[in-house]
């Protein structure tokens, strides 16, 4: 049985269509990629997944269950673990408070096991040091690894990570990757957007190509990144070469 | 910073503390304090004691403030609802016969009580929208209340079961009342923050939609808040109509107690403990010392609150706190044996 199934989910915010009978599945311990250009709606199907955002029609199934009226704290403690593009750490938390409270209320711990999942998060992210540190004043490589600790203490079965390696140096998006690879290996499944394509590649075994709320690829990554739609979604492919000739 | 994975299951020696200093330290300090406000009305004027009482209203009304504003984000300006209905509740169990000190949890139990259906009125606006329509609410109660003849109508009563104190025993346990119940709402409020709560709250503080996606059940969690601050400020309304000669509707829903527990929230600094109190200090000093200026009290207080907004927007706890890692009532959580911090 898959994981997480989506079938047919569409969205629309007035005219602009995000997703558009989006249908995929993903198995325990998969990990996939998600490209596409700005406003292809990989944030949003995020949303759609762990509940920010309410699709239009559509089921969204995790572990068989149609979760896509859930409220996103339900979808957390369920097992959907998500980041955000943008860091949203709790600033005036600390560190270690920050994933505590991932701890206790996404994976229902309570006092010495919530601390040992929260620190053990911390650890494994490479935070442990600075688990007193206010999270307000963490460096955006330490934002995102703490977006990454936070979302590992809900205990979660499949984790969104939407563009963790964005905006990072090489030598720190190979940490990261490190750390993605090492969380697959314990049978967490990966969903994760990035726009850093080689860090994807080094982690996922299949890609899923966003463009305009349409899944136009979904396959083995150099496939994908070879194939027809893909070249014709980033760079207009034959089109600009019809109107030129 | 090296990546060396480490093991999956974390240390087992792993320590959590929930105080920078000592607790003892703490404990002593609080202890002084509680009996030297215990004995207070009968080592100051009577005239102050009256004083006395009024700022531990308001310390209680801006202690749940700042819970509902402060930590569960709603930004109530129709507090003075449940202060109204929480003094009205114990002018009609007074009426009934019960001692007007008896009620003052029942009138905290009613507030509860009446806050729970309101809050599936309130909860389904948000923001600028939810403050107004808590204001819509204070002012409904406003007039329900003032229709009902036995409470006095638009008139207002006194609350009998004190006729026969003297004027000065009234003040005194009124005080005595007051401080008790301040002192509740204080600790109480402290131990929730303690709490798996006081996380759940903080984190909503900081950033909403993270909380959700954290396991936070935020509607849950407001809900609580909400009729906790409730009753809070019914049992401030209950010691209000106890130390006060009438009960009145255009006083005890008077929009001028929200404004006062916004104004000295935010001056004591919101999201913390001790700002509300801080700034009720500030507040009543100031009112102590201007209240003779007229209209220029008034300029003062609103140029103060002006000033603080611009820049110390944490207030002034928050700015202390900021620049001093220190903590009076600590809330939070410390790792220890970390070795290499910072």
């Amino acid at each position: 049985m898959s994981l997480l199934q989506l079938e047919g989910v569409s969205k629309k915010f007035g005219q602009v269509v995000v997703g558009e009978a989006i249908t995929f599945q993903l198995m325990q311990g998969d990990a996939v990629g998600i490209v596409g250009p700005n406003g292809a709606g990989k944030t949003s199907l995020f949303g759609m997944i762990s509940g920010d955002i309410s699709p239009d029609s559509g089921v969204i199934s995790f572990e068989g269950e149609n979760v896509a009226r859930l409220s996103p704290a339900k979808r957390a403690r369920a097992g959907i673990g998500r980041t955000y593009q943008v860091p949203r750490p709790f600033e005036h938390m600390t560190v270690f408070e920050n994933a505590l409270v991932a701890a206790q209320q996404g994976a229902r711990a309570r006092g010495h096991k919530s601390y040992d999942i929260a620190f053990g998060a911390l650890e494994r992210t490479g935070l442990g040091p600075l688990a007193n540190r206010p999270a307000g004043s963490l460096t955006l490589l330490h934002r995102k690894r703490l977006e990454l600790a936070r979302a590992l203490s809900t205990s979660p079965r499949v984790l969104l990570l939407d563009e963790i390696a964005g905006g990072l140096t090489d030598l720190e998006v190979n940490e990261l990757t490190t750390i993605i690879r090492s969380l697959r290996a314990d049978g967490i499944a990966v969903l994760w957007i990035e726009h850093v394509v080689r860090a994807l590649l080094s982690t996922v075994d299949r890609l899923i190509c966003l463009a305009s709320g349409v899944v136009v690829a979904d396959g083995e990554p150099k496939e994908v990144l070879a194939s027809d739609a893909v070249r014709f979604v980033y760079l207009g492919g034959k089109r600009i070469d019809e109107d030129a000739s | 910073m090296s990546i060396a994975l480490p093991p999956v299951a974390p240390r087992r020696s792993l320590v959590v503390r929930r105080s920078t200093h000592s607790p003892a330290l703490t404990l002593v300090g609080a202890l002084v304090l509680v009996i030297l406000l215990t004995i207070a009305p009968w080592i100051v004027p009577a005239q102050f004691a009256t004083t006395l009482t009024n700022f531990f209203i308001l310390v209680i009304m801006a202690t749940m403030w700042n819970l509902l504003a402060g930590y569960a984000g709603m930004v109530s300006i129709g507090q003075q609802a449940f202060v109204g209905l929480g003094a009205y509740a114990t002018l009609y169990f007074a009426l009934k016969g019960v001692n007007p000190f008896v009620t003052i949890p029942l009138s905290a139990l009613v507030c509860a009580i009446l806050a729970v259906p309101i809050t599936y009125l309130l909860f389904r606006l948000r923001g600028g929208y939810f403050s107004i329509a808590t204001w819509v609410v204070s002012d409904t109660a406003l007039l329900i209340i003032g229709t009902i003849a036995l409470l006095g109508g638009g008139t207002g009563r006194s609350v009998p079961g004190l006729q026969n104190l003297s004027p000065s025993e009234t003040a005194h346990f009124s005080y005595l009342a007051t401080w008790f119940v301040a002192l509740i709402v204080v600790t109480g409020t402290y131990i929730l923050l303690r709490s798996r709560m006081g996380l759940v709250l903080a984190s909503i503080r900081d950033n909403e939609v993270a909380a959700r996606s954290a396991g936070v059940n935020v509607r849950a969690a407001r809900r609580t808040i909400f009729i906790v601050a409730a009753a809070g400020c019914g049992a401030a309304g209950a010691v209000l109509a106890i130390s006060q000669p009438f009960v009145q509707p255009s006083n005890e829903f008077n929009l001028q107690w929200a404004a006062e527990m916004l104004f000295v929230s935010m001056i004591g600094g919101l999201g913390t403990i001790e700002g509300p109190i801080i700034g009720s200090i500030i507040f009543f000093a100031l009112q102590q010392t201007l209240q003779q200026q007229g209209v220029w009290y008034l300029i003062i207080v609103g140029a103060l609150a002006v000033a603080i907004a611009l820049w110390l927007p944490r207030g002034l706890w928050g700015a202390f706190r900021a620049r001093f890692h220190t903590e009076l009532l600590p809330v939070g959580h410390w790792v220890d044996q970390l070795g290499d911090d910072d």
